[in-house]
């Protein structure tokens, strides 16, 4: 193995690492805020008269709020090391930090408005705005945000070192944060609305059209709150988005790596097509084990 | 329209006049004393521009677009993007610099046009001003990406904004962010009781963050003289506007409690 490939290859595993990291960030962090597909039935919630602690952020869904923190962040980590000129090692980590905190505050603030701004529009359901749960929450959503983003912001920047990639720091950065955030609301939503809002219907019924909005409200003792749905998310949802992003990223870049050239696009088809039968076959034994989707009893 | 309503036409004016004054000031003030002092007045317009823009975003997404209030504005944010490049490009082969603005502006009218037409006639989605706010919103994209971008690179000739926005990769921190600025205000408000007004600060409050990141970009490029004046106005607008949108919600919402229980059903009116 020559000495190009072996630095290459342990680029890649700071980068796979970041990526699992920012992958459980990201999950825990729109479960608190109840972001993306779940947060349809949050918002739905008070118009069918199921008033709730919960925290409702819809800045867009995760795979257009990603990508906006991740070009924050990028930007403002150029800035700082236009401002500073050090582009050493330690200059560019204090550069990436610095964008990742920028970029939670300014996350922080959309996060509250679309707290205040949704519950305001629905006044006439009653739903009272709990200050105590804008900041207690808020918080946590920065704080899961920043180490989401400093990863992407990493993850990029290591690409850019090892020149992976032709496009310029921002940019690469922005397009991580679209996989990040398909990633995250492909994989993790799963966990956050069904397992944690429907607690109370038969598994794997599905949600019936009736139930929209019938949101678990009250928790094992005193009311629920968005925090918890992190905590149950990170013991499954979490670190299952972790891995699904880290696989990604990983492998993408491992093709690259090891199979030169035009044929790691023929590396990249037989991976999927690997995964393709994989999937089917879990599919087809979960199905056998478990039977087919009941039909919710009648109450 | 509710008393006390910005009528679309007023914001169209403001949004329009606003972003081209404040483009062409930026623009010519800075090449006039070759400095970089006053770049924020193309910021400024561009705030202006995403004022207009989320109001045109409001009227078409209270159709019940729902989840396709973001995508209504990322498809509009790319039609003003390839406005914004193709007049630059037009107004340098044409030798008409001064126009460059103009030309983006009128090429944004006729793409959202064509979007209108083909989400009207072609999907056959039944939005009677699908047509007009695919038009005003794609205009106020290209002027928020031009103003932004002239903010950043000091001025709107196409080599500088090539050199220092595209290049830099800074033109898609301005997509994105002049985007969710514009979007995210309707987006963050939506529901049965949504207010013009409210909604209206907001966009105020989202297009100063939008100008803050813009100052800190242009950091990288022109140095202090044109990030200190964009981001202390950028960080003064927020506050006033973050204020004043906190005080409607306060108005607006049913209530606002430090803390509490949830209401009882007989408490609910």
């Amino acid at each position: 193995m020559d000495p190009q490939m072996m630095v290459e290859l342990g680029a890649l595993t700071l980068v796979g690492a970041a990526a699992l990291i920012a992958g459980v960030a990201e999950d825990l962090e729109s479960d608190v805020g109840s972001q993306s597909n779940p947060n349809s039935q949050v918002q739905l919630a008070p118009q069918m008269g199921y008033l709730h602690r919960l925290y409702n952020k819809a800045i867009s869904g995760e795979p257009a709020s990603y990508p906006f923190y991740a070009a924050i962040g990028a930007s403002t980590a150029l800035s700082v090391l236009s401002v500073t000129g050090n582009s050493g090692l330690i200059g560019v980590f204090f550069a990436l930090v610095a964008g990742a905190f920028v970029t939670s505050l300014i996350h922080g603030v959309y996060a509250t408005t679309s707290y205040m701004g949704r519950l305001a529009s629905q006044s006439r359901f009653g739903q009272p705005i709990y200050l105590d749960v804008l900041r207690t929450h808020t918080p946590v959503l920065m704080a899961h945000g920043f180490v989401a983003n400093f990863s992407v912001l990493l993850l990029s920047w290591v690409l850019i070192a090892q020149h992976f990639s032709p496009f310029p720091f921002v940019v690469l950065a922005f397009i991580w944060g679209i996989a990040l955030g398909g990633v995250g609301s492909a994989v993790g939503d799963v966990h956050l609305g069904t397992d944690r809002y429907y607690q109370d219907r038969p598994y794997g019924s599905g949600v019936n059209a009736a139930h929209s909005g019938s949101v678990v409200r009250k928790a094992e003792s005193g009311l629920r709150n968005s925090i918890d749905c992190a905590w149950f998310c990170s013991k499954f949802g979490g670190p299952l988005t972790g891995l699904g992003f880290g696989l990604v990223v990983y492998l993408h870049f491992w093709k690259e790596v090891v199979v030169t050239s035009w044929w790691s696009a023929l590396a990249g088809v037989i991976i999927v097509v690997i995964f393709v039968i994989m999937n089917t076959y879990l599919e087809r034994y979960s199905r056998q084990r478990y039977g087919t989707y009941k039909e919710e009893a009648e109450e | 329209m509710a008393e006390g309503e910005r009528s679309p036409r007023q914001l169209l004016v403001i949004g329009v006049v606003g972003g081209l004054v404040g483009i062409y000031l930026a623009n010519y003030l800075n090449s006039m004393t070759n400095t970089a002092w006053f770049s924020f007045f193309a910021a400024l317009g561009a705030v202006l521009a995403v004022f207009w823009g989320a109001d045109a975003v409001r009227r078409v997404a209270s159709y019940g677009l729902g989840t396709g209030v973001p995508s209504i504005g990322m498809l509009s944010l790319g039609a003003g993007q390839v406005a914004v490049l193709l007049g630059l490009a037009v107004a340098m082969n044409l030798k008409v610099h001064w126009a460059a603005p103009i030309i983006a502006l009128i090429l944004a009218a006729i793409i959202g046009i064509v979007n209108g037409v083909m989400a009207r006639r072609v999907i056959k989605m039944n939005i009677a001003i699908m047509e007009m706010s695919m038009t005003e919103i794609a205009m106020a994209a290209s002027l928020i990406i031009l103003g932004f971008s002239t903010a950043i690179a000091g001025g709107f000739a196409f080599d500088l904004i090539m050199k220092y926005v595209v290049a830099s990769g800074f033109i898609i921190a301005v997509f994105i962010v002049g985007g969710m600025a514009m979007l995210h205000p309707f987006n963050a408000c939506l529901g049965p009781d949504e207010r013009q007004k409210r909604t209206l600060n907001l966009a105020l409050s989202t297009g100063f963050i939008a100008m803050l990141v813009a100052g800190i970009a242009a950091g990288a490029i022109n140095g202090i003289q044109a990030a200190v004046p964009t981001m202390i106005i950028a960080i003064f607008g927020w506050i006033i506007y973050y204020l004043r949108f906190f005080a409607d919600t306060k108005e607006d919402a049913a209530a606002v409690l430090s803390t509490g229980l949830l209401p009882k059903e007989e408490e609910v009116a």
